[in-house]
C-alpha cells in the first residue's frame, strides 16, 4: 500500500496536460446517451464535456491517473466529488487546453470500508487559440480503497 | 421568470436507467472500469448482477434536469458541485430535482443557487450538491 509519506508527496503534481477538441459525434453520442437529445443542436456542447474534455486533456489515461496514487481500476476507484465553474462556452469543434495539479491528499479509515484515501485535484480549461482566457475550472476527488 | 427562495425545480426522471448507455459512455471516456459494462464484474465484486451507471452520466441527469429549467441553453449553467453517495444501477428509476435558496445579480444578470440531488427511487440519494443557473 502506498505510504502515506508516499501519499503526501504528490501533492503539486503538476498534470502532463493536452488538448482536447469536442468533436460533433462525440458531442452528440454525449446528449444521446445522457438522454438529453433536445441539447444535441443547442449550439454550444453539452456540459457534461467539459467533464470529458478535462479528463481527456489531462494527458494521463484513468489507469495511469490510478497509477500515480498505486491504485488501479481493480480496486474499485470512485469519484467522490466533481464540481466545476464555468467563464464562457465550450464550443463543438473548438480545441482547448487542459492543464492542472493534484492538490490535496487525505487518508481516511472507516469502520465498515477499512483504508481509503481521498485525491483531490483541480482542472483548467482554456481555448488554445486564447491561452489568457479561463472557460472553466474543474474540481475532483477520487476515492481509492486501499484493500490489504 | 418568477423565481425566488424555495422554488422547487421541476423534476426529472429517467425511467429507466440502462446498460446500453454505460456502454456508450464506457467508449466516450475509455474508462476501462468493467463495473460499468460487465454485470460478470459486479456479481465478482458482490456488488449483485447490474451493472453499476457511471457518476458522470448521473451527474448529466441533474445537469439536464437545471438546464430544462432555464429553456435547454448550456450556458446558462454557471457553476455546478455534486457530491457521490450510493450508486445507480441498471434498471434503476432515478429523479433529479433542485430547489432555489438564493436568487442575486451580478453584472446586470440574475442567478439562481439552487441545492440539487439526484434520488434513487425506493433506494437512496445517489448524488447532492449545489448549482448555479444564470436566469432568463
Amino acid at each position: 500500500m502506498i505510504t502515506e509519506e508516499e501519499l503526501e508527496s504528490l501533492v503539486g503534481t503538476l498534470f502532463p496536460g493536452g488538448t482536447y477538441t469536442p468533436e460533433p459525434y462525440v458531442n452528440w453520442l454525449t446528449s444521446d446517451c445522457v438522454l438529453a437529445p433536445e441539447l444535441i443542436n443547442a449550439g454550444v456542447a453539452h456540459p457534461l464535456m467539459i467533464y470529458m474534455a478535462t479528463q481527456a486533456g489531462l494527458g494521463l489515461s484513468l489507469e495511469e491517473l490510478f497509477a500515480l496514487f498505486k491504485g488501479s481500476s481493480e480496486d474499485g476507484p470512485m469519484l467522490g466529488e466533481w464540481g466545476m465553474e464555468v467563464y464562457s462556452a465550450v464550443q463543438v469543434g473548438t480545441s482547448y487546453t487542459v492543464s492542472g495539479a493534484i492538490t490535496g491528499v487525505l487518508r481516511k479509515t472507516g469502520k465498515k470500508t477499512g483504508v481509503f484515501d481521498i485525491i483531490q485535484f483541480e482542472l483548467q480549461l482554456r481555448a488554445t487559440s486564447d491561452a489568457d482566457n479561463l472557460v472553466a475550472v474543474t474540481r475532483s476527488s477520487f476515492i481509492f480503497p486501499r484493500r490489504g | 421568470m418568477d423565481v425566488q427562495v424555495g422554488t422547487e425545480l421541476p423534476a426529472r426522471v429517467v425511467q429507466q436507467v440502462d446498460i446500453g448507455e454505460m456502454k456508450t459512455m464506457a467508449a466516450l471516456l475509455r474508462d476501462p472500469n468493467p463495473i460499468h459494462w460487465d454485470p460478470e464484474s459486479t456479481r465478482a465484486l458482490g456488488m449483485g448482477d447490474r451493472t453499476v451507471n457511471q457518476g458522470p452520466i448521473n451527474m448529466a441527469y441533474v445537469m439536464n434536469m437545471l438546464l430544462a429549467w432555464v429553456g435547454n441553453e448550456p450556458t446558462r449553467l454557471r457553476a455546478i458541485t455534486l457530491r457521490f453517495m450510493a450508486n445507480v444501477f441498471d434498471g434503476d428509476r432515478v429523479l433529479a430535482g433542485g430547489r432555489v435558496t438564493a436568487v442575486r445579480e451580478v453584472n446586470g444578470e440574475r442567478l439562481a443557487d439552487c441545492e440539487v440531488w439526484l434520488d434513487v427511487t425506493g433506494g437512496m440519494r445517489a448524488l447532492a450538491g449545489s448549482a448555479t443557473v444564470a436566469l432568463p
